[in-house]
């Protein structure tokens, strides 16, 4: 490849800008057979992981850096002092290739930065991913970011090239996406994403998030969080007739769906909002994932946490599980946090949280529970459920068999019966049981055992810290 | 008695049929790496593919296709006692016929769905972590063709035996391709060429030349690799968790 030098400080600056881009997942899209080279499997693959344990599955880069937005948080905003560069298509394709050749991808996740004008950067996007389809037979999987304000001329073309979409909604209100990204509208960001669901809808190829969603069809009277829905896009869209897609096509439009991204601590919402938008995101736009993304200070701004802030790590890690909640256990945002605790306790995982909140369903019998009742267990995950369910019709499930059955029995024992026999310690009283699953977890990590006095200042390690830190960013925000 | 044989799957199998039909078998052990004792009584059993095929026949009609999938996949671990907790897996099997597949707390179950696991997550986890560079395709090459063709290498070393099972995926991913995945560890390889493949026997000092634009990717993807990386986020516990430093010899970003 001719300009190689060239080539590998684009990349650095360009993958650099990239790292803050989320979702790195490769499934949703079965492609088997290769045009000239390239599939795509539905369960997505992992090729390797970053020095911070984030997986590579994508080349994921920006097509270029050089913006005129300033977005407040974003370290490409245009005010910002950095290295600027930006693709050819031909160089990036180029290189898409090569890397997918020697297996070190999956495939492509392409996003940039405001060059010009939204559709000039969604024009050279286009351009790119065509020459990667069509010059190169690149089958693979490509996930191409939806830069608010496109046209849906070109969100059509570049939903037809791509297997995945995005557009991030950025921030969980509208208040906060006025203050830091004011020139990102509310109507901007949404319109393509009804645009993309309305085509998946068209296509019949809808499938939603997890496996709780698909069965809703509320998706019409959901508020989100004041940042109100636009009139459907559909007579916008009709304007460009009906999709030319056909069962059985090579590219048809965004075979994976759609996903989104939102930041997690630049802006003081509650945990209650942020579950709740996601939530809505889920039903309304059938997303398959909503992705969240620890805030890290990259610029010193009177509207933002401080420089040396330590990202919420452990409170991003709390609302994914909570994600996972909402997506395949069957829970309602509301359910999992209400006005009075509008915070995960980051101490224990949300599963927990709600179990001790809601004692009173507890405990349940493992050889009775419904299917539902056995994914609100703490630890009692879809696969163990389902066999506990199969291995009943047989004979009854005794303690000792739930642990080969990949039931998590530190969790689950304070919650269950099993053939009428309660396996916990002492009295089923919320306080105990997080006391006592708190000393297990320190144990764990070759900690003391708690003094009851001064429990934090006996922990001196990483864990804590960061927990103290998360906890005193919390009330900081609060205030 | 101690059941041994060659090695191979027919062979396995042979000795399930031998005790069923000639003499229980307390073991059953492959017999490159067995402690022959004066004490205790062994017998070779011969490969013979009618005796293995009826074998195989029977657990797919008589257990099920999962279970035939199940132990296929357990036979190519690398497990010291497979064989032996594979037979009583069959010997349950050809008790509870399908059913077996549901009877996950039963420790004859448990103990094969453990390696199958094992096996079943390498393998996935090799889809990812397999690394082709271009080679010339000879070492002399004639002038004339020298830039002709590409060859794709990637040596690989699992710890399971587990080339015939991802070769598929990458014979359909790279159908244009020709390319050799070599299995270093047991000097087996699968070659490929227009989407066809075959396992072959290649030496694992082997050694091939690269090409020119080889080493230029390579820092290109080494450069990607660092810059990807959120600094503030730093966590090598997280990293190893999810690809084990074994693998890392053979992964072009940490050269």
């Amino acid at each position: 490849m001719p300009g190689m030098d060239v080539t590998l400080e684009k990349l650095k600056i360009l993958a650099d800008s990239a790292k803050y881009d989320v979702s790195c997942s490769s499934s949703g899209a079965d492609r088997t057979k290769a045009k000239k080279m390239g599939t795509a499997a539905v369960s997505g693959i992992c090729h390797s992981w970053s020095a911070d344990g984030r997986c590579i599955s994508l080349l994921k880069i920006l097509f270029s850096n050089r913006c005129v937005y300033d977005c407040e948080y974003c370290v490409n905003r245009r005010s910002a002092d950095v290295e600027r560069a930006s693709f050819e298509p031909e160089e990036l394709a180029q290189l898409t290739i090569e890397f997918y050749k020697r297996n070190y991808i999956e495939g492509l996740f392409l996003s940039s930065a405001v060059e010009n004008s939204p559709d000039y950067t969604a024009e050279r996007i286009l351009k790119a991913l065509s020459l990667l389809r069509e010059k190169y037979g690149f089958s693979g999987y490509i996930h191409a970011k939806i830069i608010p304000g496109v046209s849906p001329e070109l969100v059509r073309e570049i939903g037809l090239q791509a297997d995945r979409l995005s557009v991030n909604i950025e921030l969980p209100t509208k208040e906060s996406l006025a203050i830091l990204a004011p020139q990102k509208k509310a109507a901007g960001i949404l319109n393509p994403m009804r645009q993309i669901t309305n085509t998946l809808e068209e296509q019949k190829s809808l499938k939603g998030a997890g496996n709780r969603f698909s069965k809703l069809k509320q998706r019409e009277d959901l508020l989100l969080n004041g940042l109100e829905l636009p009139v459907s896009t559909r007579e916008q869209e009709a304007k460009y007739g009906i999709l030319p897609y056909k069962k059985g096509d090579l590219y048809n439009f965004a075979p994976a769906g759609q996903t989104t991204q939102m930041i997690i601590g630049a802006t003081p919402e509650s945990d209650r909002q942020i579950i709740k938008m996601s939530e809505s995101l889920y039903k309304k736009f059938q997303m398959k994932r909503v992705y969240f993304s620890a805030y890290i200070p990259v610029v010193s701004s009177s509207k933002l946490p401080a420089l040396l802030t330590p990202p919420p790590l452990l409170r991003e890690h709390r609302l994914y599980q909570a994600d996972w909640l909402l997506r395949f256990y069957g829970f309602s945002a509301e359910e999992l946090l209400d006005e009075e605790n509008p915070f995960f306790d980051l101490e224990l995982d949300p599963k927990v949280t709600w179990a001790l909140r809601h004692i009173e369903q507890f405990p349940i019998e493992i050889n009775k529970a419904s299917m539902e009742e056995l994914l609100r267990i703490p630890g009692v995950g879809n696969i163990s459920a389902m066999r506990i369910v199969r291995q009943r019709r047989l004979s009854a499930v005794k303690f000792d068999d739930l642990k080969k059955i990949g039931v998590v029995i530190k969790r689950a024992k304070f919650f269950i019966t099993c053939c009428g026999r309660y396996y916990g310690e002492g009295e089923i009283a919320p306080e105990k049981i997080r006391g006592q699953m708190l000393s297990a977890e320190r144990i764990k990590y070759g900690l003391l055992p708690p003094n009851k006095e001064e429990q934090l200042s006996l922990f001196g390690t990483e864990r804590t810290h960061l927990l103290a830190a998360a906890k005193e960013e919390q009330r900081g925000l609060l205030v | 008695m101690d059941y041994l044989y060659d090695g191979s799957f027919e062979g396995f199998l042979c000795c399930v049929y031998a005790h069923y039909y000639k003499e229980k078998a307390d073991g059953i052990y492959p017999e490159e790496d067995y402690q022959r004792s004066m004490l205790y009584p062994f017998y070779l059993v011969a490969t013979e593919s009618e005796k293995a095929e009826r074998v195989y026949e029977a657990i797919q009609n008589k257990i099920s296709n999962a279970s035939l999938r199940r132990v296929y996949r357990t036979f190519l671990s690398n497990d010291p006692q497979k064989e032996t907790k594979l037979l009583h897996y069959l010997i349950l099997g050809f008790r509870k016929g399908r059913m077996i597949d549901s009877l996950h707390s039963v420790s004859e179950v448990y103990n094969v769905q453990q390696i199958e696991k094992k096996v079943a997550n390498e393998q996935h986890r090799l889809l990812g972590l397999v690394r082709f560079s271009t080679i010339e395709e000879s070492k002399e090459g004639s002038n004339s063709e020298s830039k002709a063709h590409q060859i794709l290498y990637a040596p690989i070393e699992p710890d399971h035996n587990i080339l015939e099972l991802i070769a598929d995926h990458f014979a359909k991913r790279l159908p244009m391709e020709t390319f050799i995945l070599h299995d270093l560890r047991r000097e087996k390889a699968v070659f490929c060429q227009d989407g066809n493949w075959y396992l072959g026997d290649l030496n694992r000092n082997i050694r091939f030349t690269v090409t020119e634009d080889e080493l230029g990717y390579r820092s290109l993807w080494k450069r990607y690799f660092d810059s990807i990386a959120i600094l503030e986020r730093t966590n090598p516990a997280c990293q190893k968790r999810c690809m084990p430093v074994r693998y890392w010899k053979n992964l072009t970003e940490f050269h």
